[in-house]
């Protein structure tokens, strides 16, 4: 990587107006976050009076975050929940099933595999309508198992597609000598496959993480109840509001972030080598 | 690859067929028995409950005559062109990352692209309606502030568009002809990390040996890019092109949120997602909202057909 990066560089000599081009370029793309970050310690005339630089720290309304944290922290205990426990069941569920494909050619896998993969074809938009019924149904409308169960099946296929790959490449004799040995499948499972594709499956989960975050659809079609809000409708509710201020969504916004600042603080390095990696593979 | 297996082995490995089990039933339920149950709901006149009656092809009949759902065709495809548009900046940056010669910008550059992630991406669309906001946002504020407007609204008299006008602030998101605008300036610089980081990857792969013998030839900047660098990281380009436009024609979320369920003033907004929702869950009328989902779903599949065809994807 080095070498190559070298060699790219050293062709023309000045390298300034690159780096000049890639800073104004991630200004503009870091300003929404600027922005958000020094609104959310003004009221509505601190910020028509003074629009674009931070204000007097001293001066910091820290109402607008005392205001936001009753509003949003709720919805966000909400979202961890169906986050961690959608990522943590999608991620196993798919574990099992990419170790069913990629450990023996079994009679009838072909048509099995044709059979998930055929489903990154299918829209899921226009699965929602009688998703909505079917929830309705099974009586999970206005919970939030519906958007695990949802999210769960949801993730499948694009999991089992990227994980088969990466345990069809960890060395037979391994799995040979766990089976002399005794194990089973699953112990197999645990004890080769996890430990060798752990940087994948952390990418992975990091990705179903944020997608389930991000997610606002499904919640707002599933949910009813305020205090099952997730923080994406919880978001819609508060930009509903008929007198604004900005102060105050701001600060909320900024806390909805903060569970994902956490994850990117300890897991930057893995995200950025790992979602390379997976993408020569895959 | 997955090892051959005897049939004898396959028999006193019946187990492993249980691992496959839970995803399947999962998949079963909530994707294939949905997908089954809109094609056969698009032949009904259903509301959402038990009761239902049968009325043929009419769903699609009304199909044929809809001028709202024609025309939210038409606005998602100036979206696509829009998003191809799009593309260019994040091939432009991963290309100039990878030409900087130092690693440890390089790193530092990728970790800063990364940052914009932490936000929510539910978060970063209502900061953008705010940008949007005539009267507080930001997009209006540059634009007086650089005298921008003022060319604006020269330009308008010239062509006597009627949007631009020297009194009043310019409402983005509430004047039908600005709809599209609004809509292509949404994301500026429409940089996506994740885009980035892939093309990067891509490019990577490039070995020091070619460089060298492209400078030997004394190749420029511009052909570097066209003969070595496009041509390495086209695989990657082909497969997000492909999930952009498939996306973009089933998306219907951001429209939603910028500007609500009837696709904004004049419905400028309106695309084929859009449409079924309102037709689903705002005006009741679920089977027609699958009859749309069924044509959206041709549509789909016709494009995945032809780009299958003829973009191929080597792996």
């Amino acid at each position: 990587m080095s070498i190559s990066s070298q060699a790219a560089g050293s062709s023309r000599g000045r390298d300034w107006p690159k780096h000049l081009f890639i800073i104004a370029v991630l200004a503009v793309e870091l300003l929404p976050l600027y922005m958000m970050w020094q609104i959310s310690f003004k009221d509505n005339s601190g910020f028509v009076q003074n629009p674009w630089f931070p204000s007097n720290p001293l001066d910091w309304k820290w109402g607008n975050y005392a205001y936001a944290a009753r509003l949003i922290l709720p919805y966000v205990a909400n979202t961890v929940f169906v986050a961690v426990s959608g990522t943590a069941i999608t991620l196993a569920l798919a574990l099992l099933g990419a170790y069913f494909f990629a450990r023996y050619k079994m009679p009838y896998s072909g048509v099995l595999w044709s059979a998930f993969m055929v489903l990154m074809l299918l829209p899921g938009i226009a699965n929602i309508v009688p998703l909505f019924v079917l929830l309705k149904e099974l009586s999970l409308l206005n919970t939030l198992y519906a958007l695990i169960v949802v999210g769960v099946a949801g993730g499948q296929v694009f999991n089992i597609f990227v994980l088969r790959g990466f345990i069809e490449d960890i060395p037979k004799d391994l799995f040979e000598a766990a089976e002399m040995d005794g194990a089973g499948h699953l112990q197999q499972i645990v004890n080769i496959v996890v430990p060798m594709s752990g940087s994948i499956i952390g990418t992975l989960s990091i990705l179903a993480f944020l997608g389930k975050w991000n997610e606002f659809l499904l919640p707002l079609i599933v949910l009813r109840d305020k205090e099952l809000f997730t923080v994406g409708v919880g978001l819609i509710y508060l930009d509903g509001e008929y007198v604004k201020q900005w102060g105050q969504i701001m600060a909320a916004y900024v806390l909805a972030a903060i569970p994902l600042i956490a994850i990117f603080l300890f897991t930057m390095r893995l995200f950025v080598k790992g979602l390379s990696q997976g993408a020569i593979k895959g | 690859m997955a090892l051959p297996i005897s049939r004898a082995k396959a028999k006193r490995e019946w187990r492993l067929y249980l691992l496959i089990v839970p995803s399947l039933i999962m998949v079963g339920v909530f994707a294939y028995f949905p997908a089954a149950s809109a094609i056969y709901h698009s032949f009904f006149d259903w509301q959402g409950g038990e009761n239902k009656q049968f009325i043929g092809l009419e769903n699609f009949r009304r199909i044929g005559s809809d001028g709202v759902l024609w025309s939210s065709f038409a606005t998602v495809g100036a979206l696509i062109v829009f998003n191809l548009f799009k593309m260019i900046p994040s091939i432009a940056m991963a290309v100039m990352i990878h030409r900087l010669r130092s690693d440890r910008w390089q790193y530092l550059y990728r970790v800063l692209l990364v940052v914009p992630m932490i936000v929510p991406g539910l978060v970063t669309l209502f900061i953008w309606k705010f940008f949007f906001d005539p009267n507080l946002g930001l997009l209006n504020r540059i634009l007086d502030a650089t005298g921008l407007k003022s060319g604006l609204v020269q330009i308008d008299q010239w062509f006597d568009w009627g949007v631009f006008s020297a009194e009043a602030p310019i409402g983005w998101l509430s004047q039908p002809d600005l709809i599209l605008p609004a809509l292509f300036l949404w994301g500026f610089p429409w940089i996506g990390a994740v885009g980035v980081l892939i093309y990067l990857a891509g490019l990577q792969s490039i070995g020091s040996e070619i460089y060298e013998a492209a400078e030997i030839d004394g190749i420029g900047p511009i052909q570097k890019f066209f003969y070595i660098e496009l041509p390495l990281i086209l695989t990657q380009v082909r497969l997000s092109l492909t999930l952009l436009v498939i996306s973009t024609l089933q998306g219907y979320g951001l429209q939603l949120l910028l500007l609500g369920d009837s696709g904004g003033p004049g419905g400028r907004g309106m695309t084929p997602g859009l449409w079924m929702y309102n037709r689903a869950f705002i005006a009741g009328e679920f089977g027609y909202a699958c009859a749309v989902g069924m044509i959206l779903f041709v549509f789909i599949l016709i494009l995945t057909l032809i780009n299958n065809r003829f973009v191929r994807v080597d792996k």
